[in-house]
């Protein structure tokens, strides 16, 4: 009893003291904690992404990742970027480059003058050197067996990008004083305009000074002797480890790798608009301007804060609560309705460039043509696009080419001719007549963890069980799943191809015969051919119109078919900030980061 | 007493070195490591496989490379030499784990303590009032947070407590329904915590409705939310409250001289109030430690000087009385740097995070760093004190339920011992004894890390470390931070074994 | 290696004392009469908690509910949709259940975005989880009391054998068991079996807490002096194992796994969260809110269903749990606290009653 009388007396006391006091301090009498921060004019903006930083290498095996490619874009310069509407724009100010000579194919990039590190050091053909040694694979000549170990020979450089455009080049020749590089092909590359240099891939990526210092070398000029002394390297014959170039190679895998900022600034030089400021290890990198940056578009903002959250209603309840201003979240209808609730954030939903599709074997039960048509024309396309798509973008529609997306010129006409008109709706008695009371059991496989392709298999299974098909749930979990591409686990697979949107050395990969990507089996010669011709053309139109001929053969062989393009999305507060602009590739909202601004 | 403590920890080694065994092949078996790999369709895909299969030994059977590991790992004896491994960003296994080991005792520490404090409190208050409304209302809440998934709490919370609260500050206006509602709440908090008839817990909950109300319409009306603070008159109000509160517990009231030490103390706080401020604007963490030291020194002293016949009796209730005062006036100083937070440009007026540990780049002193790391920490430290509650009332108020029906307790009683000295000092104690067990065993899985909390959060401690690297089958973070906890909770577990011996004389270990 | 035997039993203690196997002391609960069996006792006891009884019909209600509603071992249910049927979508998704008047309307509990109907889906989550639950319980029930009770009972070798097999087990991190679960019940387990074998691979590993009980409780029985009169009776060890102590120490087992099995449902939903529980087709209640905590906002019905059935299972079996406890410990009895409060006043020494009698002293 005595307990309870005292603790509300006290409480009396102590509640009646609290309304006297409030009214005292709010009076004011204390002193103000004085507080520096803020930001400069031009102002700070602040963006979520999913991964964390963990390398200023962003091109090597292991910085290989979207967030690392994000910060180099800002801190790079390049020859080139990629637009939202996936065209090449070329950045004259920091240099240019042009095709000499067709036959042999012949490009020359030229660095401006006066374009350096923000050390000081010009940026120079040393470094234009350096990134093609690295693309080229110019001097690897390692063998390796089926477990992936190397048996012969060495392999200098883990560049994490494709070596097969450049390593057709000879050693380049240096000129302009210094400042250009002129790369000579052995044959035609068809990709040759986005081969070097863009930003896209990390501009020019590692200072060459700062790698041969680090590497023990004397100077840049030691670093450019020792690799225009180098021959291609030649898996037959194996020459002797290089030992310096082995050096410079180990300082280019692995140097630039931190999480936290180094107190050598000159492993984080940066010849782009921004330069990393601070960073807290897996939390945030914070960029700010790099003043001596006249080459490019000017950057409104004067400081880009990356924050680094792993789930979309985590990256939206941030936005909500104005920690980040831009997000671009795994779009979902629920996350999209989210987002278009709060007030002052503009939504962006657009189509990217992956799509879903579902392959089927070329053999087992599908070994039967007339079994692969009838498959086709039970899977509900419109029915997945209506269901996973439509709640997320009003206008989405099923994709009807295996190469193109709707965005680019060649789709609609590929599109119209290439036989996926056939497919448009659900047809149960064409398939039930293609049967002919057959009933064949079909495994499909997916990834269980992927909502929108459980969906689409739950939709796929409905329909085809329908005409007499008997579907075998084959999904497996997220890591799991892609292990089995390929094995002879299962008959259909859904899953998604990323599109790059520019370049077509992508096409051989998935459907030439045995290609590494080519899991269903899919072996046509006429594509073949067409696939090896489009590999050495250069024209653009000339390259649309071959693929357009492939499609139509892959159609024809009755492959699978596309399902729908994936939707891409972000968001930001429009009532703080303006300039940001929806882009579909792996560059994402970042490709125009200058014109970012602050309002007011 | 030294040759049990060696023994345990040489058998922890071999336990250790075989559940790392076990471990480390079944995160090799857990999934396919070039998973992300094998469904591109870049056209340098062979290549990228390859190099993944160098960078973490793929081709070298998992046994084999386990041992590897264990080469690297057991060099760890010696600092210096320390190899645990690369991840598969190439970043080292060590300074990953360091990192991550102090994000995680950042995230959960706090809720710890505050979990012990306000659960083992619950627990004997709702074992003292068994079968009242009290416990019931207690119990029922407990396993309430306790069955809520943790991500849903933090959903809410941060919708409400964050971005709502937010809200609310730009303009700090209670509207006269959540008064309302407010003091309702309180009043049926009043209700169930009175004891006594019907009519007494009336009164009560009567009393809890408006002052609740008062409270929140003056905290409205002056715009408190907008620039907090204490003031001189509330603390020293509170401080003899204060020391009234600590008295009655530790002493009794009945002991004046415990009684006037603690309220020295409390004043020593107050008239030391004003002195004391332009120290505080220089504050630093290092001399915030020294002042509460020597807090505690004042308070000792007071109590030994006025001593009387319980002299340590006086100390306790002194330095507990100081202690609190201090934290008051370093409570109202970081009320005094509130208004300065807010209109900080990088905190745009919104002061509680729903993300991170920190406002990246934000500069400022003591003071604004310190309010920085609460707003950051409130949210991930409600969310886990919700859950972690009901342990520790439950254990408690068994353990309180258990000792209160014991044979020396009814002897004390029946010897003439006030209410107070058999609950506080009899039956608090011992009911202690067990949950010291429980804390140890705890803190030892708290260092693992709370996956999903710091996943919602966005905290990169050692439980998102452990999960990321985990679903990238990635082993050598994996055995990094197994490798801490195992370690911890096999040195918690013998931290235990020899706290409840030295607790409990019934006790001993055996050599 | 006493001391951590000596740990365990108190340990075992907070979970609860076993009733010893002679009457009940005097003056305890008003049913403790001579005559009673130790199971009416405990019965009466139990049946005397409101909250547990409350709790124990409710569970069976939502049991009822899940079962009949959505069938079970291929017997079909009362409700007419299947938890995987595609169905058009009604009212835009969003549950036609009314209260005023009454109606269930399509879907009471509303549709995902593929019109797949909640109210089968949450049945079928309530049914899969509740056996993942008990799986995990009982399972881990099975392993934890053989375990414990071989290590207890012949002591030597056998216990540190299997006591430092406990250690091992006890550090190797749970998440890491689900995740190889993950990867066999996905390349090698049918769709439709995986929860079962997910609940019996984790109720294999989370029976270390109950086993090192177990074994506390036998430490200390088998020095009983009934143990020592069953084995000069020439009682075999099993014999001795079963009969005599077990009895003795089915409290600490029941309570213990009983509350383990609230832990197991939330642990379901964690291992969900982070895409290793219970994956798709099948569905799971922690599956089910994790898929849809996005439509937390926007289509709550997606994500409250499920969620407030976890929360009422997990409440019910706490409860019921909490009961046990109560009706097993006879130490756990309500202690008289207006006598407790009486006491100082009757006694001789003049206590202070409030804050008034300060000046006066």
């Amino acid at each position: 009893m005595r307990f309870g009388r005292t603790s509300k007396a006290i409480g009396v006391a102590a509640v009646a003291a609290l309304a006297l006091s409030a009214c005292a301090s709010a009076g004011g009498g204390s002193s103000a904690t004085e507080s520096a921060g803020g930001s400069q004019a031009g102002g700070s903006i602040s963006v979520a992404e999913t991964n964390a930083f963990s390398s200023f290498n962003s091109d090597s095996a292991k910085g290989n990742s979207d967030i690392n490619g994000k910060i180099a874009y800002m801190t790079r310069g390049g020859f080139y970027y990629i637009d939202n509407e996936l065209k090449v724009v070329r950045n004259e100010e920091f240099g240019t480059y042009e095709k000499v000579s067709d036959d042999p194919l012949v490009v020359k990039y030229t660095v401006k003058d006066g374009v350096k590190w923000s050390d000081g050091n010009p940026i120079d053909a040393g470094d234009l050197l350096l990134n093609w040694v690295v693309e080229s694979a110019f001097a690897n000549d390692a063998k390796t067996n089926a477990d992936g170990k190397v048996t012969s020979g060495t392999n200098y450089f883990d560049f994490a990008g494709d070596t097969s455009g450049l390593n057709l080049t000879k050693q380049p020749e240096i000129g302009d004083g210094g400042r250009s590089i002129t790369l000579t092909y052995s044959k035609p590359y068809a990709d040759w305009e986005t081969a070097f240099g863009g930003l896209n891939d990390g501009g020019i990526g590692l200072p060459a000074h700062v790698v041969a210092k680090k590497a023990g070398l004397a100077d840049e000029q030691a670093l450019v002797d020792l690799i225009q002394g180098l021959k291609k390297g030649d898996p037959e014959k194996p020459a002797k480890e290089n030992a310096q170039l082995k050096k410079v190679a180990d300082v280019w895998n692995t140097a630039f790798d931190t999480k936290s900022l180094p107190s050598d600034s000159s492993l984080y030089l940066s010849s782009g608009p921004f330069i990393v400021d601070s960073i807290t290890p897996d939390q945030s990198v914070t960029l700010v301007r790099n003043d001596s940056y006249t080459w490019g578009p000017e950057p409104k903002a004067s400081e880009i804060t990356v924050r680094f959250i792993g789930a979309a209603p985590d990256q939206v309840q941030a936005l909500k609560n104005g920690e980040v201003d831009i997000i671009a979240p795994q779009p979902s209808a629920d996350t999209v309705e989210l987002l278009k609730a709060i007030d002052g954030v503009t939504v962006d939903v657009q189509d990217q460039l992956a799509y879903d599709h579902i392959d089927l074997n070329y053999s087992g039960v599908f070994a039967d043509p007339a079994v692969r048509e009838a498959f086709m024309k039970v899977v509900p396309r419109q029915a997945i696009v209506d269901r996973i798509v439509k709640p997320l973008k009003q206008d989405a529609s099923p994709l009807d080419s295996q190469f193109f997306v709707p965005a680019q010129e060649a789709y609609k006409p590929s599109a119209a001719d290439n036989g996926s008109s056939a497919y448009a709706d659900v047809d149960i008695e064409g398939a039930k007549k293609l049967l002919d009371g057959k009933t064949p059991e079909v495994r499909i496989m997916y990834n269980k963890d992927n909502p929108n392709r459980a969906d689409a298999y739950s939709l796929i299974q409905e329909s085809a069980a329908k005409a007499g098909f008997k579907i075998v749930d084959a999904g497996l979990g997220a890591s799991d799943w892609s292990a089995a591409l390929g094995g002879g686990t299962y008959d259909a697979t859904i899953f998604g191809w990323t599109n790059p949107g520019v370049g077509v050395s992508g096409v051989p990969q998935i459907f030439k015969t045995n290609a590494g990507s080519n899991f269903n089996g899919f072996s046509n010669k006429e594509a073949d051919k067409l696939m090896n011709e489009l590999i050495v053309t250069t024209d653009k139109a000339k390259q649309d119109q071959l693929v357009t001929q492939i499609d139509k053969l892959v159609w024809a062989s009755y492959y699978g078919v596309p399902l729908f393009q994936s939707v891409g999305l972000d968001a930001y507060n429009s009532d703080r900030i303006e300039g940001v602009k929806y882009q579909p590739n792996q560059t994402g909202v970042f490709w125009n980061f200058w014109e970012w601004g602050v309002k007011g | 007493m030294v040759t049990y403590i060696v023994r345990r920890l040489f058998t922890a080694v071999l336990i250790l070195l075989g559940a790392s065994f076990v471990v480390y092949q079944l995160t090799a078996l857990s999934g396919d490591p070039l998973h992300d790999l094998r469904e591109s369709n870049s056209p340098n895909k062979e290549q990228l496989i390859q190099q993944r299969i160098e960078l973490l030994n793929l081709d070298v059977p998992a046994p084999v490379r386990y041992f590897q590991w264990l080469g690297g790992a057991a060099r760890c004896i010696i600092p210096a030499q320390c190899d645990l491994g690369y991840a598969i960003n190439g970043q080292p296994v060590t300074e990953a784990l360091g990192r991550a080991m102090g994000m995680t005792i950042l995230l959960v520490s706090a809720a710890a303590i505050l979990a012990i404090v306000i659960g083992v409190s619950l627990g004997i208050a709702t074992a003292l009032r068994q079968y009242s409304t009290l416990d019931y209302g207690v119990t029922f809440m407990a396993f309430l947070f306790f069955s809520l998934p943790v991500f849903w709490v933090a959903v809410l919370l941060k919708e409400f407590a964050a971005i709502g609260f937010n809200n609310f500050l730009r303009d700090p206006e209670i509207p006269l329904q959540a008064v309302l509602l407010i003091a309702l709440v309180s009043a049926v908090v009043w209700f169930v915590c009175a004891s006594g008839t019907l009519l007494r817990r009336l009164a009560a909950a009567g009393i809890g409705f408006v002052l609740a109300a008062v409270v929140l319409w003056v905290l409205s009306a002056t715009d408190w939310f907008a620039a907090p603070g204490l003031g001189l008159v509330l603390i020293a109000l509170t401080g003899v409250a204060i020391a009234f509160g600590t008295t009655l517990l530790t002493a009794g009231l009945k002991n004046r001289k415990a009684l006037y030490a603690a309220l020295i103390s409390a004043g020593v706080g107050i008239v030391l109030y004003f002195p004391i401020q332009p120290l505080l604007a220089q504050a630093t963490g290092l001399m915030i430690f020294l002042l509460a030291v020597a807090t505690i020194l004042v308070g000792l002293a007071a109590g030994y000087l006025l001593g009387g016949y319980d002299r340590r009796q006086s100390m306790n209730a002194a330095a507990l009385t100081a202690f609190l005062t201090g934290a008051l006036i370093l409570l109202d100083r970081f009320m005094q740097a509130w208004p300065a937070y807010v209109d900080n440009s990088r905190i745009k007026g919104r002061p509680i995070a729903t993300i991170g540990s920190e406002t990246p780049n934000l500069r400022g002193d003591f003071w604004i760093q310190g309010i920085d790391t609460f707003t950051h920490l409130l949210l991930p430290t409600v969310a886990l004190l919700l859950i972690s509650l009901a342990s520790y009332s439950r254990y408690s108020r068994s353990s309180m339920l258990e000792i209160m029906n014991m044979d020396y307790i009814r002897t004390a009683r029946a010897k003439g011992l006030s209410e107070r000295t058999v609950v506080m000092r009899h039956a608090f104690r011992n009911a202690l004894i067990p949950i010291a067990t429980i804390v140890a065993f705890d803190i030892g899985g708290l260092i693992g890390g709370a996956v999903i909390t710091e996943n919602v959060f966005a905290f990169a401690g050692m439980g998102q470390l452990f999960i990321q690297s985990l679903q990238r089958v990635d082993p050598n973070p994996v055995m990094g931070v197994f490798l801490v906890t195992g370690i911890v909770a096999l040195v918690f577990n013998l931290i235990a074994d020899l706290v409840y011996s030295a607790l409990d004389p019934r006790v001993r270990v055996k050599a | 290696m006493t001391t951590a035997a000596k740990t365990d039993k108190a340990l075992a203690k907070l979970q609860k004392e076993p009733k010893p196997p002679k009457p009940g002391k005097s003056g305890t609960a008003a049913g403790e009469k001579a005559g009673l069996s130790q199971g009416q006792i405990v019965r009466k006891r139990f049946l005397g908690n409101t909250g547990a009884v409350i709790s124990l019909v409710l569970l069976a209600l939502i049991l009822l509910l899940a079962y009949s509603a959505g069938g079970f071992f291929g017997i079909p249910g009362w409700w007419k949709y299947t938890h995987n049927q595609v169905n058009d979508l009604v009212n835009g998704g969003a549950p036609t259940l009314q209260l005023f008047p009454f109606s269930l309307g399509e879907h009471p509990f509303g549709q995902d975005r593929l019109g797949r109907d909640t109210f089968a889906q949450t049945m079928r989550g309530v049914q899969i989880s509740v056996a993942v639950m008990f799986i995990i319980g009982l399972v881990g029930g099975f392993v934890g009391v053989v375990i414990g009770a071989a290590a207890g009972y012949f002591r030597g070798f056998v216990e540190s054998v299997l006591m430092r097999l406990t250690d091992v087990v006890i550090i190797i991190p749970l998440i890491i068991l689900a995740a190889v679960l993950g990867q066999l019940a996905g390349s090698r387990v049918p769709a439709g079996v995986q929860p079962y074998v997910l609940g019996l691979l984790v109720g294999v590993a989370v029976w270390t807490g109950l086993a090192r009980l177990v074994r506390a409780e036998f430490l200390s029985l088998r020095e009983r002096e009934f143990v020592d009169a069953a084995r000069i009776a020439g009682a075999s060890s099993t014999r001795i194992i079963f009969k005599h102590i077990l009895p003795n120490a089915v409290g600490v087992i029941i309570v213990s796994v009983t509350l383990s099995m609230s832990s197991a449902i939330l642990l379901e939903t964690s291992l969900s969260y982070i895409g290793m529980g219970v994956k798709a087709p099948d569905v799971s209640l922690g599956l089910l809110i994790s898929q849809n905590q996005e439509a937390f906002s926007t289509r709550p019905w997606l994500f409250w269903w499920p969620g407030m059935f976890i929360v009422a299972i997990c409440l019910c079996v706490n409860f019921i749990g909490d009961g046990l406890r109560d009706a097993f410990d006879p130490r756990q009895k309500k202690f008289n606290s207006k006598r407790a409060k009486d006491a100082p006043v009757q006694s001789p020494v003049p206590t202070p009653s409030g804050p008034g009698q300060l000046t006066d002293a």
